[in-house]
């Protein structure tokens, strides 16, 4: 998954992400840990996660 | 009657619950997978982290917010707080913390002023209940009534704590307002469970009188007839109505307008939209094993670079937190030209937590900003633009269109009940 612009920094998709996979400062950043499996797309505010093909 | 409510914040919730209650059918549709909108808890390591509002109740159990609540039958047990304090450097005229600091009660802040300013202020404090002033911003008031240093900061601690905005962003009639509602309503309070405590009563009240909600569901329409509301289009989906309440802000919600909106005839209202600037600010949460504030309320830390206030509110509710362990929450407001530096402003908050907190220890949990589509406050404190649009039928909750007076959740609860007014009467 990628983060777009849109992203505010509010952290609540690292709330929802079971692998404890993003770090949040200003802007959500995806570390190593993702495994892609999309969970936390749906739980931004601000629509700027996006799925990569 | 048939009422939808696009969005399941607190506005659209307080709303829905209000309007299932007087009888309304009533369908709420909420575009993300959870309730609550800025105003729920997101779990986070074992603790009550939320989405957006440090659990707080601006004015607590005698606040507008609470009554609402109690004559929609939500159940929620409030917490009052015990005091609000200010941390004061030991000695006047040191501009930070570093050679030591005291905390003074909200009450009590003249005590740091010469004996003259004191008298002034006690005079001021009288007259100004009877006349507000009005005019000017909050900074420029105190300006032209009493010269110390002390006092702005004070100013821009508070109204960045309790608006996100600085003191010389906001209009004297509008603090004196929020003063006027303190007298009236009281302090802080915390509500158990935290944000979601409230959250939940609510749905609890609309699902028991047949209301609907619905996430996962986004609005892309609202349908326009001959001026009216006729309801909304949600996942390529028609739904009819009477009425049509948007959570989402003024401007958001005439976007789902579409052509309904003529540019001429609506061309006052459009212009207004243009004027309405979302406040930013950044919330840095903490977990300790020891408090770190000490006491239910808030703590004001007007002598810092960026932090303007802190909260504990594991003194209100320790389930907040994992057993042991206190929840710690610190806000900074952030000026608009700053919004593009967070990263630099984040830092900045980190290094006054240090002064603030010297030889405690804290673990950073998560720090969560909030600014342009997901903001603060939707519509800076005083220049909320009502809840009508130029469509009957159709109207707007939430913090994009607050109470005048309100802060924060008081201003939405304020807005959502002169809504009901209209429609109920
Ligand atoms: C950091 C921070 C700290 C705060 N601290 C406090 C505090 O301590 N005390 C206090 O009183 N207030 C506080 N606030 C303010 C308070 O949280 C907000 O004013 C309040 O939650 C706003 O509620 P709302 O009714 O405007 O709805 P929102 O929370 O904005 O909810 C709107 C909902 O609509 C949904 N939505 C959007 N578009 C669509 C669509 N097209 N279709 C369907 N659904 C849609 C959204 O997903 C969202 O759930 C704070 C805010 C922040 C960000
Ligand atoms: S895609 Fe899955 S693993 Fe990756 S950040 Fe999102 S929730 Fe976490
Ligand atoms: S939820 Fe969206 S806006 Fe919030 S931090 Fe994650 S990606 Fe950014």
């Amino acid at each position: 998954m990628k983060i777009n612009d849109n992203c505010v920094g509010c952290g609540q998709c690292a709330s929802f992400c079971k692998k404890g996979a993003i770090e949040v400062k200003g802007k959500a950043r995806a570390t190593d840990a993702c495994v892609e499996c999309g969970l936390c797309i749906p739980y931004c505010p601000v629509k700027a996660i996006e799925v990569t093909a | 009657m048939k009422t939808i409510v696009i969005g399941a914040g607190l506005g659209g919730l307080l709303s829905a619950a209000r309007l299932s209650k007087a009888g309304h059918e009533v369908e709420v549709f909420e575009r993300l997978p959870i309730t609550g909108g800025r105003f729920t808890n997101l779990s986070y390591k074992g603790f009550q982290l939320s989405s957006g509002a440090f659990h707080m109740l601006p004015n607590g159990t005698g606040g507008p917010l609470a009554r609402l609540l109690r004559e929609i039958g939500a159940d929620v047990d409030i917490v009052r707080s015990e005091m609000t304090t200010i941390r004061v450097p030991l000695k006047k005229g040191n501009s930070d913390y570093v050679k030591g600091f005291k905390d003074i009660s909200f009450n009590d802040f003249p005590s740091l002023l010469s004996y003259k300013d004191r008298m002034k202020i006690a005079l001021l404090i009288v007259s100004t209940r009877k006349n507000h002033p009005a005019g000017s911003t909050l900074q420029a008031w105190i300006k032209s009534q009493v010269n110390d240093e002390w006092l702005i900061r004070f100013a821009d601690s508070f109204c960045g704590w309790a608006l996100s905005l600085k003191s010389d962003e906001v209009p004297v009639e509008e603090v004196f307002e929020i003063i006027e509602n303190m007298y009236r309503f009281g302090g802080t309070g915390v509500p158990k469970g935290g944000c979601k405590g409230v959250i939940d009563a609510l749905e609890a009240v609309i699902l028991a009188n047949g209301g609907k909600i619905h996430t996962g569901q986004e609005v892309s329409k609202i349908l326009v007839e001959n001026g009216k509301a006729a309801g909304v289009v949600a996942e390529s989906n028609k739904h009819e109505a009477d009425l049509v309440i948007s959570n989402l802000g003024h401007a958001a919600t005439v976007l789902l307008c579409g052509e309904a909106l003529s540019g001429k005839a609506d061309a006052g209202y459009l212009k207004m939209l243009e004027t309405l600037q979302p406040s930013a600010g950044i919330k840095i949460c903490l977990a300790a094993d020891e408090p770190l504030v000490g006491h239910s309320g808030v703590l004001l830390t007007p002598y810092t670079r960026r932090i303007n206030g802190i909260n504990e509110v594991t003194q209100a509710d320790p389930e907040l937190a994992p057993p042991g362990k206190h929840l710690t929450m610190c806000h900074q407001y952030v000026a608009p030209e700053n919004v593009k530096n967070l990263e630099s402003e984040i830092e900045m908050g980190l290094v006054d937590i240090k002064e603030i907190f010297p030889g405690k220890r804290y673990e950073v949990l998560l720090i969560q900003s909030y600014h342009d589509e997901w903001p603060v406050n939707r519509a800076a404190s005083g220049t909320d633009p009502g809840n009508e649009t130029p469509f009957s039928g159709l109207y707007v909750v939430g913090d994009g269109a607050k109470g005048k007076g309100g802060i924060e959740v008081e201003g939405v609860a304020l807005g959502v009940v002169s809504v009901m007014g209209k429609i109920l009467s």
